[in-house]
């Protein structure tokens, strides 16, 4: 999970007041923020892109810019540190991915303010014309919503701070970009109306990001920029790539890859031209909302964007007015259990930056208008107004978290279920646990390997031919776990030879499940409780395999039936399968000598495999 | 007798011996007993310890005749050779002939002029006629006699040792010390410490209020003592306890296993089933069942392993595996399930088993009847049929909730998990998870916090805190925070929440569904204080033998 780097003193700064380290700790841990720890970072410029990377102070320093891929052999030029809190980014709220959201949600908790938070937007008049091609199979990122923002002169910091928020919410929202991505332009550099649009890959140049001065295809920035590198895979079934070109007929980006180096922000912007482009229209949405507000926070006022389609519609762009949804108290004090009346849970949602309507007022908004079965009809719901930005509302169970969350996880009373039940292991741990304790008791040891294994270590190296099918998994990051294993010897014999420097004898025993193929099972694999064990030195040998699955059964209450099979990782003429109640369980032997080699072994080893229990 | 001294049978002899011939030296001793010197000696100092023997000690000059010492005598010691060949030369001879004839029978000059000037046999002349080497007047007066060292040597017949100390002034004790102090080829004369033995009043007294007994000391007793009686008489001597044994291992369960047995009976105790699902699963009960839309990207090949064979699960309500077996279709379907009981192997699941398919689908799709919207994509039963290593022990529990949806119920699952990672000292591809789930109609956000606290505590961490987490499939969403005491820090150890409506309503449970669970071997390493979590899984005995069972 990405970490992001708040400001600490930017943070106060935003509160109106300085608040000790601990209780902004303490505080956002409440709301479910991680603070892995608080440092003093250094910061140093990308040469190439000029862009601000940051890392920890007393780390090596920068040679490698996140921002375009650019590699120096000597350190980039520091230009100063500050003190910043580490946090983990918390999958689900983008909206507390940057320190304007944080201290948003901070006031709520800290008690500085509460209820919904406001965003008032004022049209600009940009246009932005979709062209049919985007919506086209072969060169799809059909969804876009715009905005325009005006912002305090952009420095270092807030430079950094909004590419770290873009980034971030390419990871949270756009699944790296596949769904959703973001651009950011200097709106000086910039002469509206704009067109989403295509081009062809091999045609209308532009000089990308990080590029200065050098004019590229998009085919030739997915072949040799690193951003475009890194990100071609979104465009391999493009025939057309998107583009944004303003009325000069200037690029501004070709989403999802890159920028134009021309129309990038810089220290001292004061006005901003946002994208978003996707495949999701809600993650679009979601991307520009949550941005938006966020820069709101710091300081900036929003513009709205006509987005006007091919078939001559027009929507505008964002449109932050608060979605609605519906809460019953009764719901909510059954699913949380706790004490809550209408004052106290309107209390709790405030706090979470929510506000609370009267009983039963009316909403056009989704989740009350839907029949929902949790909802028992004896009360009528009250209706909570939630910001744009919190799109992770989908359901009356998400609004019972922000209430719990509210109320405080802290001042919750933790208590019992009061229901009788009986506790019952499952039998083949009853089994195991029998056989376990008779094995120990004649000195053997328990090991316990990966029941992910390899054709070789489960078949050749025991002289086994590999059947015609077994379970194999399609796709192992790593060879080595390509098999999921039929039987438990290839780890006993395993075990042998990391120990086989030890004074003999060696007695190691397994009990786990094996797995292997069978239609009738509800997979359509089967699965198994086995035991096995082997024992290792110079008396070993049938004869003691056999006192030992002997003992074994018999405290097991079971009656064995023995009878000499031909077995290839067995001694010809010392192998046996053994029968309980009509059914073959299982096999015991000594092990043949090239066996033994196969593991590097110099005394003779003794070893059987018993089904406990057949499980699916 | 309380004041009965018991002796084993050395300590007795010397007893015996000290009271009979006392004093007595100690050297003595050993020779009349026949008992080892130390054994002699321990048991004296004991005796003088508690009284019984006085021990007086003297200093004595021991004279020790040396390996070889008569073979050089008879050689001709270099003074002798000389004196004999002076004599021969009528008394003197002049220095260099001397040298000359020395040279010519390899005596050393030196040792002749040492020896001899310490005899007072020979002395060096300087004078008018050059250096002479001549016999001195008392040898040349006297020229056969036998110097007192050699006497003494020669008495003792060139063996064995003397004290100085006990030789009459006749004999020249000075001289002799003198002489042969600095010839360790002859003999050699060390300071000796001699102890004298001695009953004190108190020991007399004991031998004659009879109270010295002697008793039997073994090592070991034979099974013929103890069978004779014969033990009674046999004292086994005391060791030093205070030193090491010879380390021995017993064999033992796997640390990993123990915490997976101690996590089982935590749940069994709180009146947990236990329950299992296959490890090879259907992406159907790995993913879809917990709301998870199919182009999730915990669904990715990146993140989970698919198999190439089997390739292709049957949906709930499709498998007729045992169908076949029990002659022909029937109403519902006899599945091969967990139950309550955890015995039986297959129950009659409800009809509205079958609908699970087509709930899970629509909630989907448009979130059917659970209050939400869904995904809003086109569910593919084809997706929902690849088969996968299952990705956490959730889908154990899922199955159970879908097997028994009704309240009260209680279910635990430990397992195999699997992740297509590669492997570093953080990450296995395969490990162990725990879930539970509690299906109650009290079941809500602070029952669970008081489960978690409960189950926790078994689990031997005593302070639990909890905060907002995000978890995919439960809302509200908790992390459980455990204080550590041997680190003195608090730690993340687990998830757990509440199941979303769109995971239990399709399911046919229309009540709240606690739910958690943890990572085994993240537990294990905590509590054994281990960084690399391969350490877990070498078969090293050396490995197992350090972890002890009270870890």
């Amino acid at each position: 999970m990405p970490i992001v780097n708040i400001d600490l003193a930017w943070l106060n700064r935003l509160l109106g007041k300085p608040y000790e380290t601990a209780v902004l700790q303490e505080s956002l841990e409440q709301i479910g923020c991680d603070v892995e720890d608080v440092v003093e970072i250094e910061r140093s410029r990308c040469p190439q892109c000029g862009s601000l990377v940051e890392h920890p102070l007393g780390q090596e320093e920068m040679k490698c810019c996140t921002m375009c891929g650019y590699e120096s052999e000597a350190s980039f030029k520091q230009v100063g540190s500050q003190q910043v809190m580490r946090l983990d980014l918390l999958a689900d709220r983008p909206d507390l991915f940057d320190v304007g959201g944080l201290a948003r949600a901070l006031r709520g908790t800290l008690g500085i303010e509460s209820g919904l938070p406001k965003y008032t937007t004022k049209g600009s008049s940009l246009e932005v014309h979709v062209d049919k091609s985007v919506t086209e199979k072969d060169s799809h990122r059909p969804f876009i919503a715009c905005a325009v923002m005006t912002l305090p002169p952009v420095d270092e910091t807030s430079l950094a701070a909004i590419m770290k928020l873009q980034e971030n919410l390419h990871w949270g929202v756009g699944r790296d970009r596949k769904l959703a991505s973001i651009g950011v332009y200097d709106f000086s550099t910039i002469t509206g109306p704009i067109n989403y649009t295509t081009i062809d890959p091999d045609k209308d140049p532009f000089v990308p990001l990080g590029m200065p001065g050098k004019k590229m295809t998009g085919r030739q920035i997915l072949e040799s920029h690193p951003k475009g590198m890194a990100y071609a895979e979104l465009l391999a079934q493009h025939k057309r790539y998107p583009v944004l070109v303003d009325s000069k007929g200037q690029v501004l980006s070709m989403p999802p890859i890159i920028n134009s180096e021309e129309t990038k922000v810089k220290q001292g912007t004061t006005r901003v031209f946002i994208d978003v482009t996707g495949i999701s229209r809600a993650a679009v949405t979601k991307s520009l909302d949550t941005l938006v507000c966020s820069l709101a926070e710091i300081g900036g006022t929003i513009e709205t964007v006509q987005v006007i389609h091919h078939d001559d519609t027009t929507n505008t762009t964002p449109d932050l007015q608060p979605r609605t949804a519906a809460i019953e108290l009764s719901e909510a004090k059954r699913w949380l259990g706790l004490p809550l009346d209408e004052v106290s849970l309107a209390a709790s949602l405030r706090r979470m930056r929510f506000d609370v309507g009267e009983r039963g007022a009316r909403s056009e908004e989704r989740v009350q208008s839907k029949k929902t079965s949790l909802l028992t009809p004896h009360s009528s719901p009250l209706t909570v107004s939630f910001p744009a930005y919190r799109t992770d509302i989908r359901h009356m169970v998400d609004l019972f978290e922000d209430v719990a969350i509210g109320f405080g996880y802290a001042n919750i009373e933790p208590r019992l279920v009061k229901s009788m039940t009986v506790g019952a292991p499952r039998p083949e741990e009853v089994l195991s646990d029998r056989a376990r304790q008779v094995l120990i008791g004649l000195g053997f040891s328990e090991i316990m390997s990966l029941p992910l294994t390899t054709e070789e270590q489960q078949f050749e190296r025991l002289r086994m031919l590999a059947p015609e099918r077994y379970p194999q998994v399609a796709n192992p990051k790593l060879k080595a776990y390509n098999v999921v294993r039929t039987h438990l010897m290839g780890g006993l014999m395993e075990a042998l030879r990391e120990n086989r420097r030890r004074v003999m004898p060696l007695r190691f025993f397994e009990i786990d499940n094996t797995a292997g193929l069978d239609e009738a099972a509800i997979t359509g694999a089967s699965e198994e409780r086995r035991v096995a064990f082997v024992e290792i030195g110079r008396e070993s040998g049938y004869a003691t395999a056999r006192s030992t699955v002997d003992s074994l059964l018999r405290e097991l209450g079971w009656q064995p039936t023995y009878a000499a099979i031909d077995h290839p990782t067995f001694v010809p003429g010392r192998a046996a399968t053994l029968t309980v109640a009509g059914q073959e369980i299982g096999i015991l032997g000594e092990v043949h000598p090239e066996v033994l080699t196969n593991f590097g072994l110099t005394y003779p080893v003794a070893m059987a495999e018993i089904t406990l229990q057949r499980i699916f | 007798m309380s004041d009965e001294i018991l002796l084993n049978e050395a300590a007795y002899a010397v007893w015996q011996t000290v009271r009979e011939r006392g004093p007595i030296e100690l050297g003595e001793v050993v020779k009349i007993t026949g008992v080892d010197q130390a054994q002699v000696s321990a048991a004296a100092t004991d005796a003088s310890t508690q009284g019984f023997f006085k021990i007086t000690e003297t200093f004595k000059e021991e004279l020790a005749i040396s390996e070889g010492a008569r073979a050089l005598y008879e050689a001709g010691l270099p003074e002798f050779l000389a004196a004999s060949k002076l004599h021969q030369s009528g008394g003197e001879m002049a220095m260099p002939e001397f040298v000359e004839w020395a040279k010519r029978k390899n005596v050393a000059v030196n040792d002749i002029f040492k020896w001899g000037a310490a005899r007072n046999w020979i002395e060096r002349i300087k004078d008018s006629s050059g250096l002479r080497i001549s016999l001195t007047a008392a040898r040349r007066n006297n020229p056969d006699a036998i110097p007192s060292d050699i006497a003494l040597l020669t008495r003792m017949h060139w063996h064995g040792s003397c004290f100085l100390d006990e030789l009459d002034s006749e004999t020249q004790p000075d001289l002799i010390r003198e002489l042969l102090s600095k010839r360790p080829e002859l003999a050699k004369i060390k300071q000796r410490t001699t102890r004298s033995l001695n009953l004190t009043e108190k020991g007399t007294g004991a031998f004659k209020s009879r109270n010295v007994r002697q008793v039997k000391e073994r090592n070991t007793l034979t099974p013929e003592d103890l069978e004779s009686g014969a033990w009674r008489e046999i004292k086994l001597r005391p060791y030093d306890v205070t030193l090491a044994a010879r380390d021995v291992h017993p064999a033992k369960i796997h640390p990993l296993r123990k915490i997976i047995e101690q996590t089982r009976r935590a749940f069994l105790e709180m009146g947990f089933a236990e329950v299992v699902s296959p490890m090879i699963e259907s992406a159907f009960w790995n993913f879809d069942a917990l709301f998870q839309p199919q182009d999730h990207p915990a669904r990715d090949m990146q993140d989970t392993f698919y198999m190439r064979d089997p390739a292709a699960a049957p949906l709930p309500g499709e498998w007729d595996g045992l169908q076949s077996v029990h002659g022909g279709p029937e109403k519902g379907v006899r599945i091969h399930f967990p139950t309550r009981q955890g015995s039986a192997n297959e129950e009659m699941v409800p009809d509205t088993f079958v609908d699970i398919v087509n709930n899970v689908r629509l909630t989907h799709e448009t979130g059917w009847e659970t209050g939400s919207e869904g995904w809003g994509y086109t569910w593919s039963p084809e997706v929902s049929r690849q088969v996968v290593l299952r990705t956490h022990t959730t889908a154990a529990t899922i199955r159970a909730l879908a097997a028994n949806p009704n309240p009260p119920g209680k279910f635990f699952c430990v397992g195999w998990t699997y992740r297509n990672e590669t492997i570093s000292f953080k990450h296995l591809p395969v490990f162990h998870q725990v879930d539970g789930i509690i299906i109650d109609e009290e079941a809500n956000l602070a029952s669970l916090m008081g489960t978690l606290q409960e189950f926790y505590s078994k689990m031997g961490f005593g302070r639990v805190k909890f905060k907002p987490a995000f978890y995919p499939y439960t809302e509200p969403s908790v992390d459980v925070v455990v204080y550590m005491e041997s680190r003195g820090k608090w730690i993340e150890m687990g998830g757990a929440g509440i199941f979303r409506p769109e995971v239990t309503l399709p399911l046919g449970c229309k009540y709240p569904v606690l739910a958690w669970g943890l990572g085994i071997e993240r537990l294990a390493m905590i509590r054994f204080g281990l960084a690399d979590i391969r350490e877990l899984y070498r078969p090293s005995l050396d490995a197992l033998e350090e972890v002890p069972l009270c870890r």
